[in-house]
Order: structure tokens, then C-alpha cells, then sequence
């Protein structure tokens, strides 16, 4: 089973990490899902694989009643994101789904009918999570080409999928980053090979500076805070990407 | 849920892979019982030409050539139900084996978290499960009749076929040829014949 980790709270508002599972089998790849509450309603952010579907219900479960979450953010299409939804839905067939227009019609593959899915414009928009206000912050070609954050103002907190992501080794179970030097050496080889564009890396950089931001959690790995957030924008910035070898 | 009930869901996802393996080989072989019989179906126009050349020498056979054409084109009607049934199988089977995966991993949630929603959610998701089985059951032995249907269809072109030898032997100087068309026919039907035998001992049918 997964554990649950409460990052950020006040009153109902709340950001809960789900993450590290010792029983996951190796070939799948290791993930974190996210749980925003507000004021009783829950969104699920990037639910996570179908095979790792009853590890993160239980997690889940433990802190919020799946039946009544009404929305999920998939930041973009991947199986690792968001191949659970169909089993997800079977608790509130009402729950609706944000992704990136781009996906609107792929990811029905994993489930879900025309009225579940909610297109994010190219530029993003504002959710409201029982008068929450949570931006999508456009993240396109990184690496998926309809990609996309998520920012949380009052908390301070930005999801950011697979930016920030590290494949770390299975000793390695620290929530936040500890280390940031010896941490971003398990992000490097990532981020050079699955993220696509330069110029996309730019302007994601140039736009998550502008914003306040305490801690910046990936979907893969541990979480940055504090000084550690910049740290890794400027790492980001200055990291040739799309490279297939070296 | 129980390891014994995983276990059992381990075993009811295998027997639909199964079943979807013996439904594949089922539709290749109606493919080729569905070619063959277009195959009859212009050998018997040639037979008809070929009688009607022979005149008189050769009426009895002339009306067993018709006969035999509105034998291939009945056994493609009845071939092309039959793939219209192999495609209903497909489609639920398919439900079959994602309902499996799906309530294996409801059950693995159930188990860690029973005083959730989880098991009702799974029981509803079960009885579903069974009335997908039973639909699949239902077009299991629809299958199976209309493959006896076509069966006895066969066993009819043999009879027609096996009479158009003897009546190649009235045919006077067209005896040679007409033989030679009447062999081709009986033996394309016993190809037919032997494909249905086959089919209907797929293990599909006979159980597990
Ligand atoms: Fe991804
Ligand atoms: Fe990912």
C-alpha cells in the first residue's frame, strides 16, 4: 500500500501526497498521485496506472471518500498518468476529468464518456475546487505536447507532472528533496531524454519564475521546496534537453 | 477478497484469453470455408455451361449444377451468420477479459480497504461481470446450432455432389469432363465438410 503525506494544510484545504509503495512490482514505473481538498470536495491529480489502481484507492481512502471526489487533473496522457480512470469513475460515474484538449479523444481509450472530460485550452484555465481557485499552467512539450501544471496560489504548491521528475533509486524514499545536487543527477538523465523542446523548457521556466511558489511536486520522485524550487528552475534552464544519447 | 478468489479470477482471465484464441481460429477457418464456397459457386456456373453444351446428354446433370450453385450461395448466407455470431463472441470476450482485470484490482482494493465503497462497487461490478458471461454463453450456443445448420447444409452438397459423378457417367462423349467437373465438387464439399468437423470439435464448444 501507499503512504499518504500531508504537504500543505489549512482547515479543509489540502495537499496530500500519495506516494512510495514497497509492494509495487519493479517494471512499473514508481509514481505519486496528489489529493487537493477544499471545503469537502476532492480532486485527484494524475490518479496513476490502472495496476496501481487498489494501492492508491486504499491510500486514498484513508484520508477522503473516493465516492466524492468530483474532479481529475491529468496533466497529460500517459498510461502512468491516467489508465486508472475508468476504475475510478466506477465510484462516481458524475467525476469529471480535465486534460488538455489535445487529449480529449485518446483518453476515452482509458474510459469514461463524452460528458466526463473537460478540455484545458492551449493558453489553461482556472478550476474551482469549492471556491478554490487552481490554475492550469501550460507545460506543453514537456514532454507530452499537450501538457500541463497545476498551481495552487493559496498554498503555494505546483504540481508539476513529469517536470522535476527523477528516477530514483529504490533506497531513496525521501518525500522532499534532501540533497538537491546529489537528488538532480537521478533527474538529469530523464529530463534530457523525454523532454522535447528547448524553447518549451524556456518559456516554462521564464513562466513558473513568476510565480510564489513553496514547493514544486513532480509526479516521479521527491518533492522540491523551498530554496530548492528556484534551484531546480535554473538547473531546468540551463539543461540542454531533447538529447537521445549523452 | 481471498487468495482462493484471486486465484479464481487468475483462472477465469486465462480461460477468456483461451477463448479468444479458439474464437480467432474459428473466424480463420469460417474465412476459408466462406472462400471455398465462392469457389463452388463458379465451378457450378462452369457446370452449368458445360450442360448445357452437352444437351440432352447431360440434363440430369444441368439441374444437379443448379442445385449445387444454390447450395454455395445458401452455405455463404449461412457462413456469413456465422461471422456475424464470431464478432458478437469477440466483442464479449473482450468485455469479459477487461471486466476481469478490472474487478481483480476492485477486489485488491476491496481487500486493503473494506470499510470503503470498494466492495459494493465490486459487487455491482461482479453481477455485471455475470451478465456478460451469460450473454457470451447465449452466442456460445447460437454459434453451435448454426454450425450444426450449416453442417447439415454440407451433408446435402455432398448427396448433390456424389449424384452429379453418377449422372457424369450418362454424359456420353462429355463423360470425361463432366466427371472431372462432378470430382472437383465433391471434392471442395468434403473440404468443407472436413473444416465444419473441425470447427464443431473446437474445444470452444466442447468445454474446457
Ligand atoms: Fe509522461
Ligand atoms: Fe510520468
Amino acid at each position: 500500500m501507499k503512504i499518504t503525506e500531508t504537504i500543505f494544510q489549512d482547515g479543509t484545504h489540502k495537499w496530500v501526497a500519495i506516494v512510495r509503495d514497497p509492494d509495487k512490482p519493479n517494471f512499473l514505473i514508481d509514481t505519486n498521485e496528489y489529493l487537493v481538498t477544499h471545503g469537502g470536495a476532492g480532486m485527484l491529480i494524475d490518479p496513476g496506472g490502472a495496476e496501481i489502481f487498489p494501492a492508491v484507492f486504499s491510500a486514498l481512502s484513508s484520508e477522503f471518500d473516493p465516492s466524492a471526489l468530483s474532479a481529475i487533473f491529468a496533466s497529460h496522457q500517459d498510461p502512468d498518468i491516467c489508465s486508472s480512470l475508468a476504475l475510478w469513475l466506477e465510484f462516481n460515474p458524475q467525476m469529471r476529468c480535465y486534460v488538455s484538449w489535445l487529449w480529449n479523444s485518446f483518453i476515452p481509450h482509458f474510459g469514461g464518456t463524452a460528458e466526463t472530460f473537460i478540455s484545458i485550452p492551449d493558453e489553461g484555465m482556472d478550476i474551482s475546487l469549492a471556491g478554490l481557485t487552481l490554475r492550469t499552467v501550460p507545460a506543453h512539450y514537456l514532454h507530452s505536447s499537450g501538457n500541463f501544471n497545476l498551481y495552487d496560489k493559496v498554498a503555494k504548491v505546483l504540481f508539476s507532472g513529469d517536470v522535476g521528475a527523477a528516477l530514483l533509486p529504490a533506497d531513496q524514499s525521501d518525500l522532499f528533496v534532501e540533497n538537491f545536487d546529489k537528488h538532480i543527477r537521478h533527474a538529469e538523465g530523464f529530463h534530457r531524454r523525454w523532454m522535447g523542446s528547448n524553447e518549451a523548457k524556456r518559456r516554462w521556466c521564464e513562466r513558473v519564475s513568476q510565480l510564489d511558489i513553496d514547493m514544486l511536486c513532480p509526479q516521479h520522485g521527491a518533492i522540491y521546496r523551498g530554496a530548492d524550487v528556484q534551484r531546480f528552475i535554473s538547473w531546468f534552464d540551463d539543461l540542454q534537453v531533447g538529447v537521445v544519447k549523452g | 477478497m481471498t487468495t482462493t478468489a484471486v486465484a479464481t479470477s487468475t483462472r477465469k482471465a486465462s480461460r477468456a484469453g483461451v477463448d479468444l484464441l479458439r474464437i480467432v481460429r474459428i473466424n480463420e477457418e469460417i474465412k476459408r470455408v466462406v472462400s471455398v464456397s465462392f469457389k463452388i459457386n463458379i465451378m457450378a456456373l462452369n457446370a452449368i455451361f458445360l450442360a448445357k453444351r452437352a444437351g440432352t446428354a447431360a440434363l440430369g446433370f444441368g439441374v444437379l449444377s443448379n442445385e449445387l450453385r444454390v447450395f454455395s450461395q445458401d452455405l455463404r448466407n449461412c457462413m456469413e451468420s456465422l461471422t456475424g455470431l464470431i464478432h458478437g463472441c469477440v466483442g464479449e470476450v473482450s468485455i469479459v477479459l477487461q471486466d476481469i482485470r478490472f474487478t481483480r484490482l476492485l477486489s485488491e482494493a476491496a481487500l486493503v480497504s473494506p470499510n470503503s465503497a470498494a466492495p459494493a462497487i465490486l459487487a455491482q461490478r461482479e453481477a455485471e461481470n455475470e451478465m456478460h458471461a451469460g450473454k457470451l454463453a447465449s452466442l456460445r450456443n447460437q454459434l453451435k446450432r448454426a454450425l450444426e445448420d450449416a453442417f447439415q447444409m454440407v451433408e446435402l452438397g455432398g448427396v448433390l455432389a456424389k449424384s452429379a459423378k453418377i449422372e457424369a457417367a450418362y454424359g456420353q462423349s462429355f463423360a470425361v469432363p463432366l466427371a472431372q467437373v462432378s470430382g472437383e465438387f465433391d471434392g471442395i464439399v468434403e473440404e468443407i465438410r472436413t473444416s465444419l468437423e473441425s470447427l464443431r470439435r473446437s474445444a470452444f464448444f466442447t468445454g474446457y
